[in-house]
């Protein structure tokens, strides 16, 4: 197990630095300079790289980089708030698209828990039929058609909840944007979850649970719930990844001051720091969910640590 | 009710020493009737079976439908009147939709209710501008512009998306995984590797970037998506190698003089055509959805050409005040998506009959 671990901790930091000097060239490749303003002169715009470093030589460049990334350091931005540090301004953003991811991930988990399980349970019923025409559309349906649904409705129509985001209502302003990105979260966690259920009731430790005498709810959760909770963990963590790119689009409509609208932004107007200082923490937000789940599922199931140790 | 069952079933042995056979008991098994149940099917190819098992699946049967329906719209749709997509007629600004025969059942009839200040009113800009003969089956946009005719030029660019999405996934996608599983060790080692680097990225940073360095247009975005979308395809197409790499009809085949390539594409793909379709068929609205969401930034197509991603994102601008803009686009988008998803759950089932449903 340590050995595996070990050698997923290694394969990700690799992954990291890959990703680093990838993004590092492509900002390179990038057009426009972040210095747009005709008023300056070449001398000025010579001064401003010094500056800001530009004038090095790449390599000497992404060194730099690298060691300022790895502090924490991201630079300063260029155009979206002048000589702010970037570290200042995702630390007020990230909390925001935090708390909603969270509560979209939270929701999304319960419900499509309690779906798949009815769905499972009332195998071949109305229900059954029922819970799966809900995931479908929720897995097929993307996220800002819920959020534009949502918006009209129950926002603009009824008025219940503000279409837009407001500071001092944060709260209730998440509800309508959290629901939109857990749809699909539900829908595939309802869909997996109804599916090894399904197979695990048909296992012979179920059978041999039932026959006893264990029955009723100590028998759905504690026997079978639990074993197929497991694979239900790996599903989580590209899902949580996708909610990144769901939530990009969603903070859009609801105007919410999270990363991701920083990010749009961003790149909205070539502000070549903030774009990779926020793919960084993207991707090393993904690569580290991956990680922690990969290392999660051998802990959890024995026969994945064995095997995986093999090879 | 399980349990009683086998304990009567237990019991009745106990009782039967008790019992004393008569000549009655032993009689011929008239087995007739049951020999006929066996009867004899004609030899089907897999293909036809398939083609069965599918069109047994009523929401399979739907969702090809959907595609066949909205393909064709989106063929002939744009020249069922004499509107363009970027034409402007800016005197005709954001009317309701209105469609000759339907206005006379009183819906479509170009009829809209503003909210104002002092409650809700209806308008008819049909009747107010004089224009009683323009008919705009979905209303025309903020710039005067046919919105039927925009919404199906851009289900043209979400269809030629898929197209090249299932092409991307074929092509790269499966050799890349076929390559990697058959020749195995260091080759498998060093590409797997690779794999894990691209896979860590966020396909989110890596479009974004891309579409910064390059020209936006539909391209750069297919290029973007060839540089995505193939990793899920080659991770299964190297699995389904794996599986079948150490066979029987592998090891005839080699020892009859056939080289790696041969081996490869017509010994192994055949076997595993199944579970490579219903991957393309799952990564097409992957790649719809990433390019509604590029649009929906302002990242995809550039103006005036159109996609559904850009006209939701168009749409939304003014989805209070006149919301029949956005639903269009919307609707084809959301019907685009959930077939594919219909199409690939019923190709999966069709195809592998072990498989559990769902």
């Amino acid at each position: 197990m340590k050995k595996y671990t070990l050698k997923r901790i290694l394969t990700s930091l690799f992954t990291l630095l890959a990703i680093l000097l990838v993004l590092f060239i492509l900002m390179q490749l990038m057009p426009g300079s972040p210095f747009n303003d005709e008023k300056l002169n070449n001398d000025q715009r010579m001064a401003l790289y010094a500056k800001y470093g530009l004038d090095q030589p790449i390599v000497v460049q992404f060194f730099n980089y690298v060691k300022n990334m790895l502090k924490g350091d991201f630079g300063v931005s260029y155009n979206i708030s002048k000589n702010t540090p970037i570290s200042q301004l995702i630390q007020t953003r990230l909390p925001v698209s935090i708390r909603i991811g969270g509560f979209a991930v939270s929701i999304g988990a319960v419900l499509g828990l309690m779906l798949g399980l009815i769905a499972a349970l009332k195998h071949d019923t109305i229900w059954d039929s029922l819970a799966t025409v809900i995931s479908v559309i929720g897995v097929s349906v993307p996220s800002y058609v819920f959020a534009l649904a949502l918006s009209y409705t129950l926002g603009f129509r009824m008025g219940w909840f503000p279409m837009l985001y407001k500071e001092k209502l944060a709260l209730l302003s998440s509800v309508m944007p959290s629901i939109a990105l857990s749809m699909f979260t539900m829908a595939s966690i309802a869909r997996f979850t109804r599916s090894e259920m399904l197979e695990v009731m048909g296992s012979d430790y179920m059978l041999l649970a039932e026959s006893k005498g264990i029955s009723g709810g100590a028998l759905i959760f504690r026997h079978a719930l639990r074993n197929a909770l497991i694979p239900i963990i790996t599903v989580l963590a590209p899902l949580i990844v996708d909610l990144m790119t769901g939530s990009l689009v969603v903070e859009k409509i609801f105007a919410i001051p999270g990363v991701g609208s920083l990010l749009v932004n961003a790149i909205q107007s070539n502000d070549y720091n903030v774009v990779i200082a926020l793919s960084f923490i993207y991707s090393a937000m993904y690569i580290g969910i991956m990680l922690v789940v990969d290392i999660l599922y051998g802990v959890i199931d024995p026969r994945i640590r064995l095997t995986k140790e093999g090879d | 009710m399980k349990m009683r069952k086998s304990k009567q079933a237990l019991s009745v042995p106990a009782l039967a020493p008790a019992y004393v056979p008569t000549e009655e008991d032993f009689q011929l098994k008239d087995n007739q009737g049951e020999l006929q149940i066996d009867t004899n099917f004609s030899a089907q190819s897999f293909w036809k079976d398939v083609v069965i098992r599918y069109f047994r699946k009523i929401s399979a049967v739907f969702g090809l439908v959907m595609i066949l329906l909205i393909t064709i719209m989106a063929a002939a749709g744009p020249g069922m009147n004499p509107y363009t997509y970027s034409e402007q007629f800016l005197s005709q600004k954001n009317f309701a939709p209105r469609v000759k025969g339907l206005e006379k059942l009183g819906i479509f009839d170009g009829d809209e209710s503003m909210k104002t200040t002092t409650g809700s009113k209806t308008v008819n800009l049909y009747q107010e501008k004089g224009l009683e003969d323009v008919y705009y089956w979905f209303g025309s946009d903020n710039f005067g512009r046919d919105i039927w005719t925009r919404t199906w030029s851009g289900a043209r660019v979400s269809l030629i998306i898929a197209v090249a999405a299932a092409i991307i996934d074929m092509v790269i996608g499966m050799s890349y995984g076929l390559i990697s599983g058959y020749f195995g060790g260091r080759v498998d080692m060093v590409m797997q590797r690779i794999l894990e680097v691209a896979n860590g990225i966020p396909r989110l940073v890596i479009v974004t970037l891309l579409l910064l360095v390059l020209q936006p247009g539909m391209l750069t975005i297919i290029f973007a998506l060839m540089l995505t979308e193939w990793v899920g395809m080659s991770r299964i197409a190297r699995a389904e190698m794996l599986k079948l790499k150490e066979q029987e009809f592998v090891l005839a085949s080699r020892t009859l003089g056939a080289g790696s390539f041969f081996i490869i594409f017509r010994e192994i793909l055949p076997n595993i055509i199944g579970p490579i379709i219903t991957q393309v068929m799952f990564s097409i609205p992957t790649a719809i959805f990433t390019e509604a969401f590029l649009s929906f930034v302002g990242l995809g197509i550039p103006v005036p050409q159109c996609s559904l991603g850009s006209l939701i994102s168009e749409g939304f601008n003014s989805f209070t005040t006149h919301p029949y803009q956005i639903i269009p686009p919307i609707v084809v988008m959301a019907l685009l998506m959930l077939s594919f998803n219909l199409v690939a759950d019923g190709l999966r089932e069709a195809l592998d009959p072990k498989l559990k449903e769902m």
